[in-house]
């Protein structure tokens, strides 16, 4: 629980990537996301999720993105399954070629449809992604709430952790017994974990209440984005790269295997 | 009865927290792991009930090795009481957040009932038995945390950080229990960078810094080494500093009772104590 939890977290970088607009690199993985969504075949999956692991490698997060595609496996099996269930009652056979292919296809679909946004998350900072949603014109009430449950996240695992300990230390087996009395050896770890961040909240509160948070009702901004002459030339790339996409798949479409 | 042997460990985001560790406690003795703040003191003591295996090296418990057995069966020897007592409660009350632990380990429930009324008479919290644990203010949090441990009579007894956050009453009645738990025989290990508790304590100390042990001795010792102690971020003990400070009067830099140091003052200026 802990670890899927440190998963989240946000490690500062400074490759190209983490350099761009934030607002490019939401772009960017929405193109990635489109396109995937245009294409079934699975030469056009493989090259998206090539192009991923690229920006993965330039972005120094190789590691971590890789985690997060071992992470979603459970899902990506039962999307395989369900597939393979429904066509093959559909189709009338089971171990049909085309029944297995497409069932393929669509599980490997998902693996580049969860990478594309893991690369915007692994590479930008909460306070970037605040910056974006001030942007796009989001109250920044819910912008605070947002990112503080963002940063909060790194916290939250720690806090987990040492509860954790703090009942292991107690003679607390969590892998022991039946299902219910797994359930049931939550209850010790899950009671502290709420009341902390119980507590926690309403620290928060009052110390933003104490720098009078929300006294003034038009906020200025210390930082803003810019976008350099960089996020240009990313933004045309990717917009070519999208254009081109969105253009073969409707008006000249290619013969792909 | 613990024995650390060459204990590196290396946290899973990188961070080495432990440098060749190498040390034994025997039955009985009271020691207080010292040092700054990140120095690795929590992080040796969750190895004494197995929390963190060693990255290399290993550590002995009454012989067995932390790697081989479960947290369950080394924390029933090593009791380790948490730095902030609120990360454990999660019962109705406290007499139900005492009888847990004694449950896991599998007591009889008539055992579970005695041990629970001892540990909590022992920690004077009887009076709050049927009440929710959230209520009680911090120091008898922190007893209760200690009778939580107490209850199934682990033979080492480890504290983090006792003293933070408990005001004088509070840190005087914790040293009683520490100086009544070691005349039961128990072995007490205590982490803390309360150099006037610990001086008071006069226990074995390890001063630790950056992950290795840089001293190990009685407190009567390294206590007066101030130049050891600032590279640890230490100040020593209010009497130490003073003494030194009076070593020109003919009066020995120790760290005696303040008592002591002031009838020897008043007999070096010629007066006899009032």
């Amino acid at each position: 629980m802990a670890t899927m939890l440190q998963g989240l977290q946000f490690y500062p970088g400074k490759s190209i990537v983490h350099r761009l607009d934030p607002r490019v690199k939401l772009f960017l993985s929405s193109a990635l996301l489109i396109t995937t969504l245009l294409y079934l075949e699975v030469t056009i999956t493989t090259l998206i999720i090539a192009i991923e692991a690229i920006l993965a490698i330039i972005s120094r997060t190789m590691k971590r993105w890789i985690k997060t595609v071992y992470g979603a496996a459970p899902l990506v099996i039962a999307v395989f399954a369900m597939n393979y269930l429904v066509r093959s009652f559909s189709y009338g056979e089971f171990f049909s070629p085309t029944g297995l292919y497409e069932s393929f296809a669509a599980a490997y679909r998902l693996i580049a449809l969860l990478a594309s946004f893991s690369i915007f998350f692994l590479t930008t900072t909460p306070e970037e992604l605040g910056m974006t949603l001030t942007k796009f014109k989001i109250p920044y009430m819910y912008t605070f709430a947002f990112v503080s449950a963002i940063r909060f996240t790194p916290v939250l695992a720690e806090e987990l952790q040492t509860i954790m300990d703090a009942q292991r230390s107690r003679g607390l087996e969590l892998d022991k017994g039946g299902p219910l009395a797994k359930i049931r050896g939550y209850i010790p770890i899950l009671v502290p974990l709420i009341v902390n961040v119980l507590r926690r909240s309403y620290e928060l509160a009052e110390a933003m209440e104490v720098k009078c948070f929300g006294a003034s009702k038009k906020r200025t901004f210390l930082k803003e984005l810019k976008m350099s002459s960089k996020d240009f030339a990313a933004l045309a790339m990717i917009t070519l790269f999208l254009g081109s996409a969105i253009y073969l798949r409707f008006f000249y479409p290619l013969r792909i295997p | 009865m613990i024995r650390i042997e060459e204990v590196e460990y290396i946290y899973p985001n990188g961070c080495k927290a432990l440098d060749g560790i190498s040390l034994e406690i025997e039955k009985g003795e009271v020691v207080a792991l010292m040092g700054e703040n990140g120095a690795g003191k929590t992080t040796l003591l969750k190895h004494l009930n197995g929390l963190l295996k060693p990255t290399k090296g290993r550590v002995l418990i009454n012989g067995t090795d932390t790697r081989e057995a479960t947290i369950a069966s080394l924390s029933k020897k090593v009791g380790l009481v948490f730095q902030n007592a609120e990360d454990m409660f999660f019962s109705s009350t406290v007499w139900e957040e005492v009888a847990f632990a004694l449950r896991n380990f599998g007591y009889e429930e008539e055992v579970v009932r005695k041990r629970v009324e001892w540990a909590l008479k022992f920690m004077e919290l009887e009076k709050y038995a049927d009440q929710s644990p959230f209520i009680l203010s911090g120091g008898e949090k922190k007893r209760l945390a200690l009778a939580i441990i107490l209850a199934w009579s682990p033979d080492v007894v480890a504290l983090d950080e006792p003293t933070t956050g408990q005001d004088q009453l509070q840190k005087e009645k914790l040293m009683e229990m520490i100086k009544l738990l070691n005349t039961q025989g128990r072995t007490v290990i205590v982490s803390s960078h309360d150099v006037e508790f610990i001086a008071q304590l006069r226990p074995r100390i390890i001063l630790m810094k950056q992950g290795r042990i840089i001293a190990d001795g009685r407190a009567e010792e390294i206590f007066l080494e101030e130049e050891l102690l600032r590279s640890c971020n230490l100040l020593p003990p209010q009497i130490v500093s003073l003494t030194t400070r009076l070593e020109f009067i003919g009066i020995k830099p120790s760290l005696s009772h303040p008592k002591h140091v002031a009838e020897e003052i008043l007999s070096k200026l010629g007066k006899p104590a009032p």
